[in-house]
């Protein structure tokens, strides 16, 4: 009945927050069997100290049955899984503003252990703020606070011996669906490490021309996607074609995926072979 | 020569920007910021407040920067309701397009998405990006007063 007396104005409290989160670099880490070890640099840019948890999974980028990318915590193919013999120090810390700090991975890999790739996923999980809930001792009034917290989970791969990758394209298909080009693929890896690269597919018409594609806010004649494919993987990609659309006719998709990737450093992404396809679209 | 340009501007930008140059070094830096909770304002119980993601004000806003090109999976983990005074609760909702992503860090310019489904998106050129996130708190009728809390969780994996 209280809650009825007080139904009345409901004052809640203001959740603005001072911005608060935390810098990790490197975003990918790859650790050389030789060494057995790496590093992880965290740098708090904000005012306030942030309380981190450190902790490990096993995980790999994979697709779901339409083709939308997630990420495969599931233990089945934990043959690749360094997730028992890496382990990364200190588990808990506080960074304090403008303050950066070390977690430290130290892998112990098993004797005998096979050539090739094991992969490890990191999450840093930061308290990244909480809203300041005023006037508690006002019964007369809702307050409500909300806390955000950030997770950042990045990839481990450790390589012992020659490592080597590939990968095999088949069963490239695109379609027009509202405004956009929409393509599916089959990707499966070849060789004893993740296949790092890219997706890269050019619409063009009957003449040879390249068809615009809309990436993000810019305007692009070849759409360029990310990847990376650890065993299987059937991606859907979708591009925008910009307004008017596709007139009537006949096109080709050229599919190219190449192991090349703008946002890591070229001398961790493994070398491997090309593989390209390409599809006719007709437009009735 | 162009390469040493490139390197002289990464290092200016990381002084100007108070970067400790050992962390500069290390590789392209991931950083994920909580910037403002979801604000509901005055609730009347039994009344549901929604908030847009659209509210420059009152929704949530994290603030991601990556490496150009740099693919991530954000996924959220959402509060079904919030927890008040002597385990009082309040339901909260989130719908299917309460979150939105914008590669222009504009509350103006974004692409909506359901919190609920993972979403992939790529670091445009220059690595900044926003999501934002709305919702609808439903007290009940006679919702006991007091101070209520819930926590969103955005993770961002690099893939």
């Amino acid at each position: 009945m209280r809650a009825l007396g007080v139904a009345g104005m409901l004052a809640l409290a203001s959740a603005s927050l001072a911005a608060q989160g935390v810098m990790v670099a490197p975003h990918a880490v790859f650790i050389d069997h030789r060494l057995r070890s790496g590093s992880v640099l965290l740098y708090n840019p904000g005012t306030a100290p942030v309380e981190v948890a450190i902790s490990t999974l096993f995980g790999y980028p994979t697709t779901d049955s339409a083709g939308k990318i997630a990420l495969d915590t599931l233990l089945a193919d934990s043959s690749r899984s360094a997730l028992s013999w890496i382990q990364a120090f200190p588990r808990r810390l506080t960074v304090g503003p403008r303050e950066r700090q070390t977690v430290r991975l130290l892998a112990r890999p098993p004797a005998g252990l096979s050539d090739g790739e094991y992969w490890l996923r990191l999450v840093i999980a930061a308290q990244a703020g909480s809203v300041p809930i005023t006037g508690v001792a006002d019964t007369t009034a809702i307050q409500v606070g909300l806390k955000l917290e950030v997770r950042t989970i990045i990839g481990v791969n450790y390589r012992k011996g020659p490592v080597n990758t590939g990968v095999a394209l088949s069963g490239v298909t695109a379609r027009i669906v509202g405004d956009s080009l929409v393509t599916r693929s089959t990707l499966k890896r070849i060789g004893n490490a993740a296949f790092i690269g890219t997706i890269r597919e050019t619409l063009v018409d009957s003449t040879g021309a390249a068809i615009t594609q809309r990436a993000g806010d810019s305007l692009v004649a070849t759409y360029a996607s990310p990847v990376g494919v650890y065993f299987t993987m059937q991606p859907r990609l979708a591009s925008a074609i910009p307004q008017p659309g596709l007139k009537r006719g006949r096109y080709w998709l050229r599919y190219e995926v190449v192991a090349e990737r703008e946002d890591l450093d070229p001398t961790v992404v493994l070398k491997a072979p090309a593989v390209r396809d390409s599809v006719q679209l007709v437009i009735p | 020569m162009t390469h040493m340009k490139r390197e002289s501007w990464v290092l200016i930008g990381a002084m100007l920007l108070g970067v400790p140059l050992s962390l500069a070094g290390q590789g392209k830096p991931l950083t994920v910021t909580g910037v403002r909770g979801v604000t509901f304002g005055a609730v009347l119980p039994g009344v549901p407040r929604v908030v847009l993601r659209t509210d420059p004000a009152n929704s949530g806003q994290f603030d991601i920067k990556g490496p150009k090109g740099g693919p991530v999976l954000l996924s959220f983990v959402l509060p079904l309701r919030m927890t008040g005074p002597a385990g009082a609760l309040m339901p909260i909702a989130f719908g299917s397009s309460d979150a939105g992503f914008s590669a222009t860090q504009s509350i103006g310019s974004q692409v909506g998405f359901d919190p609920k489904q993972p979403t992939t998106v790529i670091f445009p050129n220059n690595g900044n990006v926003s999501v934002f996130v709305g919702a609808t708190a439903n007290p009940g009728t006679n919702q006991r007063a007091g101070a209520y809390t819930a926590t969103i969780i955005l993770t961002v994996t690099y893939l």
